[in-house]
């Protein structure tokens, strides 16, 4: 073999062992801080979503739980994919604004910080699995081989997250009133998602243009695969994975593109 | 050593827009920005060319402002050239604002690593040197407390501890001196004088010009965003002294003129615009000089207009650097009004009472307010001083004793003395 190939893969597996080790050490910072000082700990990563669907199910169950069977898990599994995408987003837009100690790091690469976010985030989301699944086994759904499908839910989800997570966190450094106004489209963002509705229960007019919505998929196939114990359908989520990855190469284009000019705007 | 350089920059420049302009946008000033002429904007740097090889200590100084710190994020590449080049080669490991990534409810220990791996070591390489980092930095007692309950110059010694066991091909550092306690501070330049060893190249940005004078290889100067000298330590530093202290004496709201590196004839021993220039220096006095005998230099100069009124300044430093005198025409009270535009100057001390040694002759013409150096010859006319009393110190004048005595009483001592 010759030797700089030898050389240049030796580097290549450096580089991503040392990737990898960014994402290990900032996520567990990150959590660290989130929760060290905390009693709860946590407690408070599953309070949260807990009480959203609380609050969903005691008031929406007469209106809409008589059309959705299982309503309170239909919910859960609906807070828990929004939750997840959601506080990712928000959180990102300010991501580069607070992270000025990295930006002077020679070399860092940046474009993991988004990455690390969404990680963080979906930490909460698997702490909260284990709950669901409860409650699912208590209204008698057991396990399918359906379920095997989930990983690959979690990942078109995960690319999809960190593809609108890195223009936004780029965009801010220029125009902080990007995460402002990331904040208030994602409010209002849910009530387009059939989190604690069902979009059969809605003018079938309305329902259509829902369906441009990237996260209506995702919650289609975790619902598919959870409460009817099957596969979801492949066409939506493969258009919705390649899009996925499209979106995924053109953000990082343009916050590598931002990058270069993150220390001079701040 | 390795011959190819391991910082090259060549032509450099760094354009900014308007200083103002660089908080950040809202929406109506984005909108806006379309419409309107974009503000001047100012150029931080400009027609910076140099390279640093391995081993090689570079110092970089400046007043505020003057685009030191422009040039470290250069070459750190967290900012890119408007125009020409930078290249680095190899891992870079930066001293610039020591512990600002740490948080404060995380333990030594758990910074650390976060440190090191964010500075591009992978966790298995922080593991293998985490001892060598807790002990430099003398925090083992402390390693697992909060970084909230350490003092300042405590996080300072864990950051620089992290930084410096990166083993940095190249190595930028922001006045590191001014770490920890003094046995700290030695233990800093110890390390940082291995890894010069070791084959490191550094760029060191500082305002004390002993540790400039003492470590570097080479000083760059920069004034204005462009290089106001570049050579030797003694030489760039004593100069950079010279103007600083003259500026203070004499804050003038002139704007510095142009003036340019040209080491032409006096390689490493020239620097100042050439608005006016010394063309020839001679010791009258000889080479060699008897202490306490006369001293006397003839300065032959050109290009002078009535519109300059320039000072001229002589100075005698030892070999290190030391300066014995420092004196010039203003300080004499010497009009320069009426001053023909060729000529020469003498300058003459009576009673050079300087202990033996060897010393530099130096000879210069600056702005009439100090701005800047018309033209400065530096450590090129040397000679040397004997037949001094055997005193320590710089000067050797002629002493008297005055010693009170109570009244003598015969003793063998005495008598054995005469």
């Amino acid at each position: 073999m010759n030797p700089t190939a030898g050389a240049v893969s030796l580097g290549r597996r450096r580089s991503l062992e040392h990737g990898l080790d960014v994402l290990a050490v900032l996520v567990s910072r990150d959590l660290k801080l989130l929760y060290k000082r905390s009693a709860l700990g946590f407690g408070w990563a599953l309070l949260h979503p807990l009480i959203q669907v609380c609050v969903f199910v005691l008031i929406f169950r007469g209106f809409l739980g008589g059309k959705v069977e299982n309503y309170a898990s239909y919910v859960f599994i609906g807070v828990l994919v929004w939750g997840w995408f959601q506080t990712s987003l928000a959180q990102s837009t300010s991501l580069i604004t607070s992270s000025r100690a990295l930006l002077r790091q020679p070399r860092f690469p940046l474009s993991l910080l988004p990455l690390v976010t969404v990680a963080v985030r979906l930490f909460h989301f698997s702490l909260a699995l284990p709950i669901l699944v409860a409650l699912l086994w208590m209204q008698g759904i057991r396990p399918t081989s359906a379920w095997l499908g989930l990983p690959l839910l979690i990942a078109i989800q995960f690319a999809l997250i960190t593809a609108f997570a890195l223009p936004l966190a780029a965009l801010n450094v220029r125009v902080r009133d990007t995460q402002h106004f990331v904040g208030v489209t994602l409010q209002l963002a849910m009530y387009l998602t059939p989190v604690f509705y069902s979009i059969d229960s809605l003018p079938a007019r309305l329902g259509r243009w829902l369906e441009i919505n990237p996260v209506v998929p995702l919650l289609e196939g975790w619902r598919s695969i959870l409460l009817r114990g099957e596969w979801p359908d492949p066409g939506r989520l493969g258009i919705l994975a390649c899009a996925s990855a499209v979106l995924l190469v053109l953000g990082h284009r343009i916050f590598v593109h931002q990058s270069r000019r993150f220390v001079e705007e701040l | 050593m390795n011959s190819s350089p391991l910082i090259d920059v060549s032509a450099l420049g760094k354009r900014f827009a308007h200083r103002s302009a660089s908080a950040p946008l809202t929406w109506r000033t984005f909108l806006r920005g379309w419409h309107q002429p974009p503000r001047p904007p100012f150029w931080a740097l400009r027609n910076l060319s140099f390279s640093v090889r391995a081993g090689e200590m570079l110092g970089v100084i400046g007043r505020n402002g003057a685009g030191k710190s422009t040039l470290l994020n250069l070459l750190a590449g967290v900012i890119h050239p408007t125009e020409g080049r930078v290249s680095v080669h190899g891992r870079i490991g930066a001293l610039l604002e020591l512990g600002g990534g740490f948080a404060d409810d995380l333990t030594g220990r758990e910074n650390a690593i976060v440190a090191g791996v964010t500075a591009g070591l992978t966790r298995r390489e922080v593991y293998s040197r985490f001892d060598d980092i807790v002990a430099f930095a003398e925090l083992s007692e402390f390693i697992d407390e909060p970084v909230r309950t350490y003092s300042t110059g405590m996080r300072m010694r864990l950051a620089f501890a992290v930084a410096v066991h990166t083993r940095p091909d190249v190595l930028l550092v922001d006045e590191f001196l001014a770490v920890g306690d003094l046995a700290f501070q030695a233990r800093c330049r110890s390390r940082i004088a291995e890894l010069r060893a070791g084959g490191c190249a550094i760029v060191l940005v500082s305002h004390g010009m002993g540790d400039v004078r003492d470590t570097c290889d080479r000083v760059l100067w920069l004034r204005d965003g462009e290089i106001a000298a570049f050579g030797s330590p003694a030489m760039v530093t004593a100069t950079y002294e010279a103007e600083m202290h003259r500026r203070t004496l004499h804050l003038s709201p002139t704007i510095p003129s142009e003036s340019s590196h040209d080491p032409d004839g006096f390689p490493g021993k020239r620097v100042g615009s050439r608005e006016m220039e010394i063309t020839s220096v001679r010791l009258l006095s000889g080479s060699t000089v008897r202490s306490g005998a006369p001293f006397s230099v003839e300065i032959v100069y050109r290009g002078g207009r009535p519109a300059l009124t320039p000072i001229f300044v002589v100075s005698i430093t030892s070999e290190d650097g030391r300066v014995c005198l420092d004196t010039n025409t203003e300080a004499a009270r010497l009009s320069t009004e009426r001053l023909s535009p060729t000529g020469t100057i003498r300058f003459t001390i009576p009673r050079l009472e300087l202990a033996a040694g060897r010393y530099f002759a130096n000879a210069g013409i600056f702005h009439r307010d100090w701005d800047h150096a018309y033209d400065h010859h530096w450590h090129a006319y040397p000679f040397s001083v004997d037949g001094a009393p055997a005193h320590r110190g710089v000067i050797a004048p002629v002493c008297q004793w005055d010693v009170p005595t109570i009244a003598p009483a015969p003793t063998p001592v005495s008598l054995s003395s005469i």
